[in-house]
């Protein structure tokens, strides 16, 4: 439905009655004396104009001069489609640049690339004292461009719009919109672009400033929603991948996948899915080396990102272990018996732990104590952060941490620690068994150059050796020391924050953990953090543990972007990942240069230290499928609205120019030439 | 300004004289007749007949060759020249306008023919005669004759030469040159007109003016076009097309004009106003003495 922006300027159409009485009149007719009419009669009574429209040719022009000045009229009234209608209109824009937007329409042409004309034509159809922000939703929301009525500048900004692999975090986009219309909420709306593979659609289809349109068509697509690989718990070598493939089309799909680790290829999986239907699958197979893991789905399908996984097998490395004892049998024979143990034996304490390993201290401990990770069993004497006092009165388990990985799988209820001691430490401590008087009996401690085990308990003469918790515990603490490393490098979807755990000089270390995406979210200007962008696309780097020592990093996109931050502790916080692939962190330290793209590589190591490294997937049911989850608005509407990005009064003004350019042509071009 | 300033009787004196000193013998009054008679220039032989006057017989071509030949001689005679001057109103018009422009030429033709001796008589017309100068000569008429042209003014709805030339035919004492000045927008009366005096034996000379907007107009556009001559109105739109038919018409008028003075052997001469006078004067003469 149309409306006028400035109804008042429609009396300029009474140009047309002055037209029209000049054009009766035939003002412009030029009296002229001659001589004779004889030539002239003899010209035009010999041709007489005989075509219907040479009879007309005087009324045509008339009528050209009249749509003229209609149409110059009808663009200066500004005609406003409905939603138009409100002068001063207050727009942000949202352009879904999610995982899903990447898939390709007929004509080889993605979702996201329809998305950007159209924004590009809303851009342009802006008129005075209009204004409108761009902001994206992949993964994140991202302000592109506060609110503005520069054109140009929305325009610049929509078409650098990265693609991302993430999912759509629309509902924090929205929320952004709304926080930047809060001042004035009347005349203003958040036009959402997207191909409604979204979740959270009802939530966001109800919000009355909202309006979303549709961009592409429903496609078939069979992606793999879920990716994990984990080294075997029972096998030393063994490693499990656990795989889920999702046909969100509306026809059968037969397909294969292939796995392969290092490019060799490992196993090929045919699968047949149904229209709807996932399969998970659990794959075992057998490697010492690790490496990276690909998994690819045998299929061409709308959208290639979600058809292959990545992943990170860890490499089982022997585990060096010094044991200082004067014959303890239990220990000696619980840690002899765990695989990928080099254990080494000796009665003098040194001074550091073995590289990459652990020291066990067996009652006897050194005043200062070693450097690197220690696990001490039944201290005697003191220590530099403890001190051993008397005995416990009552050394019976009074309470176990049933939610610490150090005692996971192990039950201890009433089991008697004899000569366990009465122990004080200098920093701060996790007691994970304690005795009815909340005495500490065992305990972990975290410190700069390695953290602490502390167990009191004689294994002489205590029953604990017996009992099956035993080399549970002796086990879980060694895997907490290793940390994941060697089990399982979790695969950071992406979209979320990956937890990077740096690997020091003494311990490589690499711990991923998946971080929600409550997570807190990078702060500009926090101390110990830095911001900065990989790809186009935020990415926030956060120190977790507190303020220690400052490391300069670099972190490479899969697509071969870097980026400098600087991180304090172990460990930082990078994302939202946006990109799916290998990701990279090395230490600014090393020696890297530049390439020629731009890009920064390690010298001197031609394969990825995988240890410096970590897995992202798309792995997301709602983007893979290429179905919008509700009705939404034909973008096409928005295409009629600006009229291929232009606003209708500029569209009139130029037929008006048309008109006399013909009316020109046809009368007044052979007079005035 | 007058129409016959000083400037214009000192170029009627310089045409004069260089037309005694160019064409002696070849203009007006100099001219012969085609009467044989009593002459002293010799014309031509004739077989003698019984009761020739045997002192016109060639001796000398009868002592050569024994044949019997008359000698004729070419009679001399003055000239009558006419001069029509078309004063119509279609004749009013343009810069310089026209009519005073054929005013000045017959002017000039009755100063050089006076200055000859011979007898010029004008006569203004449209579609019959307005006024007329009877015959005169001497060059001591040329102020009434410069008077008369001064006081015709432009007059009449229509032009008919054809008219004007029987009343002429009638009037006349002698036959004689005839000077015809027109624009000759009047195509059948002119014919009429000159087909009837080469008839009567008078020798018809066409001074066709016209001026350079009638041959080559530049108007473009709707235009109401007022014929002077009878008041007509005609609205048109002229393009570039249509002008460049005009004067392909316009051009084949002049053709046809000149076609039919050739046909029948007459002294033609056009001009636009632009030309002066007196440059087409000379032109005139020129072409005579190319004829003579």
């Amino acid at each position: 439905m149309l409306e006028f922006a400035s109804p008042m300027l429609a009396w300029w159409a009474a140009l047309t009655v002055p037209i029209f009485l000049i054009y009766i009149i035939k003002v412009r007719l030029r009296r002229r004396p001659v001589s004779t009419l004889l030539f002239w009669n003899q010209l035009f009574d010999e041709k007489k104009p005989r075509a219907w429209w040479q009879q007309l040719r005087h009324w045509l022009s008339l009528l050209l001069q009249l749509a003229f000045v209609l149409l110059l009229v009808g663009a200066l009234i500004d005609p406003l489609w409905s939603w138009q209608k409100n002068s001063q209109r207050r727009i942000v824009l949202i352009v879904d640049n999610s995982a899903s937007m990447k898939a390709t329409e007929a004509g080889g042409i993605t979702r996201l690339h329809s998305a950007k004309d159209i924004a590009k034509g809303l851009a342009r159809s802006l008129r005075p004292g209009d204004e409108m922000s761009l902001v994206s939703s992949g993964g994140q929301s991202v302000v592109h461009v506060g609110l503005t009525n520069h054109a140009r500048l929305l325009i610049d900004g929509i078409t650098e719009l990265p693609e991302t692999d993430a999912p759509s975090a629309l509902l924090p986009a929205i929320a952004t919109a709304e926080r930047l219309l809060k001042d004035r909420v009347e005349r203003s709306e958040i036009i959402v672009l997207t191909d409604g593979c979204i979740e959270d659609f009802e939530t966001i289809r109800i919000n009355p400033l909202v309006k979303i349109y549709g961009v592409g068509k429903p496609q078939e697509n069979t992606a793999i929603t879920r990716y994990q690989v984990r080294r075997s718990v029972m096998d030393s070598v063994g490693y499990q991948v656990l795989i889920e493939v999702t046909n969100s089309g509306l026809e059968e799909v037969k397909t294969k996948l292939e796995l392969s680790l290092e490019d060799n290829l490992v196993d090929v999986v045919p699968i047949t899915l149904k229209a709807g239907e996932s399969q998970t699958r659990i794959l075992d197979h057998t490697s010492a080396t690790g490496g990276r893991l690909v998994a690819k789905l045998d299929s061409k399908d709308a959208l290639s990102t979600d058809n292959s996984a990545i992943s990170i097998l860890p490499q089982r490395a022997p585990l060096p272990i010094t044991l200082v004892t004067k014959g303890s049998l239990f220990l000696k024979s619980v840690l002899e018996s765990m695989p990928l143990v080099e254990l080494t034996i000796t009665e003098a304490a040194p001074e550091s732990a073995p590289k990459g390993g652990l020291l066990v201290l067996d009652r006897i401990i050194p005043e200062k104590l070693p450097r690197g990770r220690l696990l001490i069993v039944d201290p005697q004497n003191n220590a530099d952060l403890m001190t051993v006092g008397e005995s416990l009165e009552q050394p019976l388990v009074a309470r176990v941490e049933k939610d610490s990985p150090l005692t996971q799988h192990i039950r201890l209820d009433n089991v008697l620690f004899p000569g366990a001691k009465q122990l004080t430490f200098t920093r701060p401590v996790e007691s994970l068994i304690r005795d009815p008087l909340d005495s500490p009996m065992l305990a972990r401690m975290k410190r700069p150059g390695g953290d602490l085990w502390i167990l009191t308990c004689n294994l002489e003469q205590s029953d604990l050796p017996l009992r099956i918790a035993f080399p549970v515990l002796i086990k879980n603490a060694i895997e907490w020391f290793q940390g994941n490393e060697g089990q399982l490098r979790p695969v950071v979807p992406t979209g979320t924050l990956a937890a990077f755990s740096i690997p020091d000089d003494d311990q490589a270390e690499v711990k991923l953990a998946e971080a929600s995406r409550d997570s807190p979210k990078p702060i500009e200007g926090q101390e110990a953090s830095s911001l900065e962008s990989v790809n186009d696309s935020a990415v926030a780097v956060e120190s977790a543990a507190p303020p220690q020592l400052r490391r300069d990093l670099h972190v490479s996109s899969p697509s071969g972007k870097s980026l400098a931050m600087s991180a304090e502790g172990d460990q930082a916080l990078i994302g939202p990942i946006l990109e799916c692939g290998l990701w990279t962190v090395a230490p600014a330290s090393d020696t890297k240069t530049e390439t020629k793209e731009g890009t920064k590589q390690m010298v001197g190591n031609a394969k990825v230290d995988y240890r410096w490294a970590f897995a992202s997937n798309l792995t997301n049911r709602s983007e893979s499928d290429l179905k919008p989850r509700g009705e939404l608005l034909t973008a096409d509407s928005l295409s009629v609205v600006s009229l291929g990005g232009r606003a209708i009064w500029f569209y009139l003004a130029l037929l008006g120019l048309l008109l006399v350019t013909m009316e020109w042509w046809l009368y007044q071009r052979r007079v005035v030439g | 300004m007058s129409l016959f300033d000083s400037d214009f009787l000192k170029k009627l004196e310089y045409l004069s004289l260089v037309s005694r000193r160019v064409f002696r013998g070849r203009l007006l009054a100099q001219r012969r007749t085609k009467q044989l008679g009593g002459g002293i220039e010799f014309a031509d032989h004739r077989e003698y007949a019984a009761g020739d006057d045997l002192r016109y017989l060639d001796w000398n071509v009868y002592a050569k060759f024994g044949d019997l030949l008359l000698k004729r001689f070419q009679e001399e005679e003055d000239l009558h020249v006419y001069i029509l001057l078309d004063a119509s109103k279609s004749m009013d018009c343009g810069t310089p306008n026209k009519f005073d422009y054929a005013r000045r030429i017959a002017a000039a033709l009755a100063y050089i023919a006076l200055a000859d001796l011979d007898r010029v008589s004008i006569m203004a017309y449209a579609d019959k005669p307005l006024d007329v100068l009877p015959l005169t000569r001497g060059k001591d008429r040329v102020l009434s004759i410069l008077k008369f042209l001064e006081n015709t003014k432009t007059a009449g709805t229509a032009t008919d030469l054809a008219t004007v030339a029987k009343s002429l035919v009638n009037r006349a004492q002698r036959t004689g040159l005839v000077v015809i000045i027109s624009d000759l927008y009047d195509q059948a009366g002119f014919r009429a007109g000159v087909d009837l005096l080469r008839h009567r034996r008078f020798e018809p000379h066409v001074i066709q003016i016209h001026t350079a907007e009638e041959a080559n107009p530049t108007f473009l556009g709707d235009i109401e076009l007022d014929e002077i001559e009878t008041g007509q109105r005609r609205k048109i739109t002229v393009t570039e097309r249509k002008l460049k038919q005009y004067k392909q018409l316009f051009n084949e008028f002049l053709i046809s004009i000149e076609t039919y003075c050739k046909t029948y052997s007459l002294s033609c001469t056009r001009s636009t106003t632009d030309l002066p006078f007196d440059e087409l004067i000379m032109r005139m003469m020129r072409a005579s003495g190319i004829q003579s």
